[in-house]
């Protein structure tokens, strides 16, 4: 392979040269990191994932105005809250955690998100954006 | 008295035309091209999953989301670019071509 020249071909010097290099410093924090990269790959990992059926059981207070074809907020605007049916499952998951962190701001919807988990959210957004029934309203 | 009613009347209809300019969803179909289709399609069933599918929902929802996108009310910074030179007729017009598409969004129970 040109422009590459294999290991064997360097003189015994070269060879060690980065190792022998490393100073204490840099030996840890290589260490550090090799121990802490597959804690923070834990730590994404472990966001939950959605259970639909899980999440059919939890549309309690979603049914109210989000099970009704054409339902109309009363405060602080008047519009038809949005049909969830087929939404995107991630879209879901970033609405409902943008009104808990106060990002998206409706008065119930902040009311309602704030007292969700996690996982709640995860298995809400599963179940909306899941299978809907041919019955569905359009 | 006659006259300050036909004047009242007058003013009300005005007020009305120009407070409900009546949507139009064609109007809306050049900048639906140039711009919203990149990431919700031009019939609204987006196909990347952070992005809303936009086909069947209600108008005044979607026109809601605009406007509160341009008063900063809600935030993203890609929406924020977008709806900055919107006006309320444009507004209306972009909500009503999205619900207007087949629904790709539906009340579930």
């Amino acid at each position: 392979m040109p422009g590459f020249a294999p290991v064997a071909d360097l003189p015994p010097r070269k060879r060690y040269e980065s190792s022998s290099n490393m100073t204490p410093a840099t030996f840890f924090s290589v260490a550090a990191a090799a121990f802490l990269f597959p804690a923070l790959a834990c730590a994404q990992a472990s966001a939950p994932v959605g259970d639909a059926a899980a999440g059919s059981q939890k549309t309690a207070m979603c049914v109210g105005c989000h099970g009704i074809p054409g339902w109309r907020t009363a405060f602080p605007e008047v519009y038809k809250v949005p049909k969830l049916g087929g939404q995107h499952e991630s879209y879901i998951v970033k609405a409902l955690q943008e009104y808990r962190s106060g990002a998206r701001s409706h008065p119930s919807m902040r009311a309602i998100a704030t007292s969700l988990s996690d996982k709640d959210i995860a298995d809400l957004a599963a179940y909306y954006a899941g299978p809907v029934s041919k019955t569905a309203s359009k | 008295m006659k006259a300050i009613v036909k004047l009242l009347l007058a003013v009300c209809a005005l007020c009305s035309a120009a407070m409900c300019a009546a949507a139009d969803p064609k109007a809306a179909l050049p900048r639906v091209e140039q711009v919203c289709q990149a990431c919700h399609g031009m019939d609204g069933n987006s196909q990347i999953a952070d992005n809303p599918k936009l086909g069947g929902q209600y108008p005044d929802y979607l026109a809601k989301a605009l406007r509160d996108y341009q008063s900063g009310l809600r935030k993203n910074p890609i929406m924020a670019g977008f709806v900055d030179k919107l006006s309320n007729q444009d507004i209306e017009n972009l909500a009503a071509y999205y619900a207007s598409q087949p629904a790709v969004v539906v009340t579930k129970h």
